[in-house]
C-alpha cells in the first residue's frame, strides 16, 4: 500500500492496515514533511511551547506504528516516475490531500489505472473531491460541527461542544473498512477503483436517527447531556475529590432494586415514584439526587467495584493514567510496545480488536526517509547507481 | 447490473441495538445478504427508541431502527427452544459470519460458543462485540453506552476543554459507543472475509466497546503520558476562536496561521485594534488572543454562520457551521455529492435517510431493501434457504421459538 496520508485522518486508516498485515510505505517529500510531525507540544506548567523534533511527535508516532518511510520529491518528473514504479507493485493507493492535488501532480487514479489497472485508490477530504465546497479548508472540528454530531454534544444549557481529533480516527476507520471492501471485491473479480471519501459525511453517518427525527416530525434534536430518552437513572455521578465520577445506567426493576440495596435504600425499591422504567424517567431528578448523596463522599474505585459487583453497569470517566494503568486492558493487549530509536520505549494503543490466530506487526513509526535504501533496492529493484541518481537530482533524500 | 463489493457474503446478524446491527448494516448496504435474527414478538429492542413519526411509539416505525437496519432480511427466532437452537445451527452452517453483541455464555450454553462453530462451521467468522471483551478481568462486567463511553476516556480526554471541571464529563450525543464499535468490527471482519482467502479458515474476532473508544483517544493518551501535555478538562480556551456564537447558531473556525488571520482580519474590516504589525506573529496572537476576544467575539454575534462559513472559506481559512439536523438535511455539498438515500419503507414511511460517505465506482453502496418488518422473511428463510416443511415453522411458531 502506497501511502500519501498525512496529519490524523489519513495516517490512522494506514496503519489500522498496517496492523492487519499491509505492507504500508508511507511517501513523504523531503520539503513535505507529514505535518503531523511537527505538532506543537505545551506542556503543563511550561511557559512556551516546544518544538519537536520531527520524528519524536508523540502523536505522530502513535498513527504511523508498522509503516515503512520514503522520502520522494513529487514535484519533480522522476519523482512521479519513482511513485508510478510503486504503484505497479503496490495493490492500493491512499491519500488526504486537497481535492484535485493529486491529479495536478499527474497521479490521479486516471493515471495511476494506466500504469496498473487493478489498483484500488482512495481519497479523503474534507467535503469530498466534487461540489460546490470541495475546495473548502477544514479540520475534525469543523467536520464535526458540519456533519451534525457537534449540535448534539454537550449540554442542554451550554453551548454545542466539538470532539475533536477522534472525527479524524472514526473517518480513518471508515476509509479503512471501504479500501479493505474494494480488495475483496478485487480478490473476487480483479477489477480495482477510485473511493471518494468525505470527512462530513463520515460524520453524519454516525448520527442516522437524528436526521430521521427531522425527516419525521421537522424538528433537530438538541443536546441532552448524559441522560437517555428512556433510561434513568443515565447519569455521571460525582465521587470525594477533584473531577472524579462514576457514570451508571439501570435499566430493569431487578437492576434498580440491586441498586436500592448497594446505596444502603432498599426502601427505594418499593417506592412508587421508581416502582417501574417510566417513574423512574419520570422522576430522574430526584433519583439523581438520591445516588449522588451516595456516591459524593465515597472513593471512587470502591463505589465502581460496589456496583459491580451488584450486576450493575457502571464505569469511572478515566483519565488517561487510569487508562494507561488498567490490568484489564493490559491483559488484553491493548497497549503495544515499540523500540523507538530517538525516543527509546514507548507503549502505544495498539489495534481496536483481538483475533484469534493472529499478532498483528507493531513496529515504530518511521524515522524520515528510513526505508528508503529497502523500498528502492529490494522492492523496486534499482542499484546503487540508480539511486544515487536520484539523490543528486534531489528526487530522494 | 450493479455489483455489491460484498456480493455473496452470507451474515448472520445475532445482535440488537446499535454495535452488531451497525456492523450488520455496513456489510449489507456493501451488496452481503445479511439475515438478522429476532428474538420472537418483541424483536431488537432498538425498535422502541425514537423517534418516531409524530412521537407515537411504534415497533415497525422506529428510526433507529429504520436506518441501523437496512438492506437486510429479518427473521425471528430464539435459539434457547430446541427447534430455534437447531434452526441456528443450520444458519451457521449456511454462513460467512456471524455478528453476535450478546453476552458469549448466550450462546455458549446452547452448545453454540466459538469452539463449537468452529467445529460446524470452519470457515466462519466470528464477530463478538461486547463492552469489555471476552478476556481479562472485566470481561464479565454489565457495560452500556454511557459507562463504556466513560470507561473508554474519552468523556475525560474529550471533548477537549471541558467548560467546568464541576460538572460531570459528557458523552458526545447519539450512540458514539455503538457506532464505533460498529464500525470497528465492520473493519476488523472486511479484513477476515480477505485474509480467508489464502487459508479457507475463520476466526473469532474479540471487539470490546471500551477498547473501540480508547482508539480515539489514543493521541490524547499519548500526550498527557509522555509530554505532560493534556487539553482535557482545562476551561476553554483559545477563546475568539474553536466554537463562536453567531446572531442564528454558532461556527467552528480556526484561522491560528498568518495567512488565516489576515484573512479573517479584512473579513472584520480590518479593525483598529489589530492594526499594530505585532498581530502578524502567530506567537504573538497566541499569547494575546485572550485580551480581543471579547471583541471578536462580539463581531462574530453579529454574523449569520452560513453567511460568514462561505466567507471564511473564500478567504482560505478553516471554518464549518454547527448545523442542526434540519441545517444537514438541506446541506447543498450533501445534495451535489448525491449522499441521502431515499428509503421507502411499508410502515414507516417515505423518507431520505444518511448515505454512506465513500463513493465507490465500481462497487457503489447502495440500500437494497428498508429495514425488515419483524419476522418479515420467516417463509422466505425457513422454508426456503433451510428447508422447513410449512408444520415445522408452524410448530416452532407455537413454542415461540419463532
Amino acid at each position: 500500500m502506497l501511502d500519501f496520508t498525512w496529519v490524523w485522518a489519513g495516517p490512522y486508516a494506514t496503519m489500522l492496515l498496517a496492523m492487519l498485515g499491509a505492507e504500508v510505505i508511507k511517501v513523504e517529500g523531503p520539503r513535505a514533511l507529514d505535518l503531523g510531525r511537527r505538532a506543537i507540544v505545551w506542556p503543563l506548567g511550561e511557559p512556551e511551547p516546544l518544538d519537536i523534533p520531527i520524528n519524536q511527535g508523540m502523536a505522530f508516532n502513535a498513527i504511523n506504528m508498522s509503516k515503512l518511510g520514503v522520502t520522494i520529491d513529487l514535484r519533480k518528473p522522476q519523482g512521479v516516475d519513482l511513485v508510478k514504479r510503486l504503484v505497479s507493485i503496490s495493490d492500493v493507493v491512499m491519500d488526504n490531500v486537497r481535492a484535485g492535488a493529486m491529479e495536478r501532480l499527474g497521479l490521479g487514479y486516471e493515471a495511476l489505472r494506466e500504469v496498473n489497472p487493478g489498483i484500488i485508490v482512495l481519497s479523503s477530504t474534507g467535503r469530498g473531491s466534487q461540489g460546490p465546497e470541495r475546495d473548502y479548508a477544514g479540520y475534525a472540528t469543523i467536520h464535526c460541527a458540519i456533519g451534525g454530531s457537534a449540535h448534539i454534544t454537550g449540554y442542554p444549557d451550554q453551548p454545542p461542544s466539538t470532539t475533536t481529533g477522534d472525527v479524524d480516527l472514526m473517518n480513518a476507520t471508515a476509509a479503512a473498512y471501504a479500501i479493505v471492501a474494494a480488495l475483496y471485491h478485487r480478490q473476487q473479480t480483479g477489477e480495482g477503483q477510485f473511493i471518494d471519501y468525505s470527512q462530513c459525511e463520515g460524520v453524519t453517518s454516525l448520527t442516522g436517527e437524528v436526521l430521521l427525527d427531522y425527516e419525521m416530525n421537522g424538528r433537530s434534536p438538541d443536546r441532552k447531556g448524559n441522560t437517555d430518552e428512556l433510561v434513568a437513572p443515565h447519569a455521571v455521578y460525582q465521587c470525594w475529590g477533584v473531577d472524579r465520577w462514576v457514570a451508571l445506567t439501570v435499566e430493569t426493576d431487578e437492576e434498580f432494586e440491586a441498586l436500592a440495596r448497594v446505596i444502603g435504600r432498599p426502601d427505594l425499591a418499593v417506592d412508587p415514584r421508581f416502582a417501574d422504567a417510566t417513574s423512574r424517567k419520570r422522576n430522574e431528578a430526584e433519583l439523581d439526587c438520591l445516588i449522588s448523596e451516595w456516591t459524593r463522599p465515597r472513593d471512587r474505585e470502591q463505589v465502581v467495584e460496589v456496583l459491580c459487583q451488584a450486576g450493575l453497569a457502571a464505569a469511572p470517566s478515566r483519565n488517561a493514567w487510569d487508562l494507561f494503568r488498567d490490568p484489564h486492558l493490559r491483559e488484553r493487549g491493548a497497549f503495544v510496545e515499540v523500540d523507538h530509536p530517538e525516543l527509546g520505549r514507548r507503549e502505544f494503543v495498539g489495534a481496536p480488536w483481538r483475533m484469534s490466530d493472529y499478532e498483528p506487526l507493531v513496529r515504530h513509526a518511521p524515522l524520515f526517509g528510513e526505508h528508503n535504501d529497502y523500498v528502492f533496492r529490494e522492492l523496486l529493484g534499482l542499484s546503487e547507481l540508480d539511486l544515487a541518481e536520484l539523490r543528486r537530482h534531489q528526487v530522494i533524500e | 447490473m450493479v455489483e455489491g463489493a460484498f456480493d455473496g457474503v452470507r451474515v448472520v446478524e445475532y445482535a440488537t441495538m446499535v454495535s452488531g446491527p451497525y456492523c450488520g448494516k455496513l456489510l449489507a448496504d456493501m451488496g452481503a445478504d445479511v439475515i438478522k435474527v429476532e428474538e420472537p414478538r418483541r424483536g431488537d429492542p432498538a425498535r422502541q427508541r425514537g423517534p418516531f413519526p409524530a412521537d407515537q411509539p411504534h415497533p415497525e416505525r422506529s428510526g433507529l431502527f429504520l436506518y441501523l437496519n437496512t438492506s437486510k432480511r429479518g427473521i425471528t427466532l430464539d435459539p434457547a427452544h430446541r427447534s430455534g437452537r437447531d434452526a441456528f445451527e443450520r444458519l451457521i452452517r449456511w454462513a460467512d459470519v456471524l455478528v453476535d453483541n450478546h453476552r458469549p455464555e448466550r450462546l455458549e450454553s446452547l452448545g453454540l460458543g466459538w469452539e463449537a462453530v468452529r467445529a460446524i462451521n470452519p470457515a466462519l467468522i466470528v464477530t463478538s462485540i461486547t463492552p469489555y471483551g471476552r478476556t481479562g478481568p472485566r470481561s464479565g462486567q454489565k457495560g452500556s453506552e454511557l459507562t463504556s463511553y466513560h470507561a473508554g476516556g474519552m468523556g475525560n480526554l474529550l471533548p477537549t476543554r471541558s467548560v467546568d471541571v464541576n460538572r460531570a464529563p459528557v458523552k458526545a450525543g447519539g450512540y458514539p459507543v455503538g457506532y464505533h464499535a460498529g464500525l470497528t468490527a465492520a473493519l476488523a471482519t472486511a479484513a477476515a472475509l480477505v485474509g480467508r482467502r489464502a487459508t479457507g479458515s475463520g476466526r473469532l474476532i474479540d471487539i470490546s466497546e471500551q477498547e473501540a473508544i480508547l482508539a480515539l483517544v489514543r493521541t490524547n493518551l499519548a500526550g498527557t503520558i509522555y509530554n505532560r501535555s493534556t487539553w482535557s478538562r482545562v476551561p476553554e480556551r483559545p477563546p475568539g476562536m474553536g466554537r463562536m456564537e453567531c446572531r442564528d447558531g454558532y461556527v467552528v473556525l480556526a484561522a491560528f496561521e498568518d495567512h488565516h488571520w489576515r484573512g479573517l482580519m479584512e473579513l472584520m474590516g480590518n479593525p483598529e485594534w489589530a492594526s499594530d504589525p505585532a498581530w502578524g506573529s502567530l506567537k504573538y496572537r497566541a499569547h494575546h488572543l485572550l485580551e480581543i476576544a471579547p471583541l471578536l467575539d462580539e463581531w462574530m454575534l453579529q454574523q449569520s454562520k452560513d453567511d460568514i462559513h462561505h466567507k471564511g472559506a473564500a478567504k482560505g481559512f478553516a471554518i464549518g457551521p454547527v448545523n442542526t439536523a434540519e441545517d444537514v438535511i438541506n446541506y447543498r455539498q450533501y445534495e451535489a455529492r448525491g449522499y441521502f438515500v431515499d428509503v421507502d419503507h411499508p410502515e414507516g414511511g417515505r423518507f431520505r435517510y444518511a448515505g454512506s460517505p465513500y463513493q465507490m465506482s465500481a462497487t457503489p453502496p447502495r440500500v437494497q431493501r428498508p429495514a425488515p418488518l419483524l419476522g418479515q422473511h420467516n417463509e422466505e428463510v425457513y422454508r426456503g434457504l433451510l428447508g422447513y416443511s410449512d408444520e415445522q415453522l408452524h410448530r416452532m411458531r407455537e413454542v415461540g421459538a419463532a
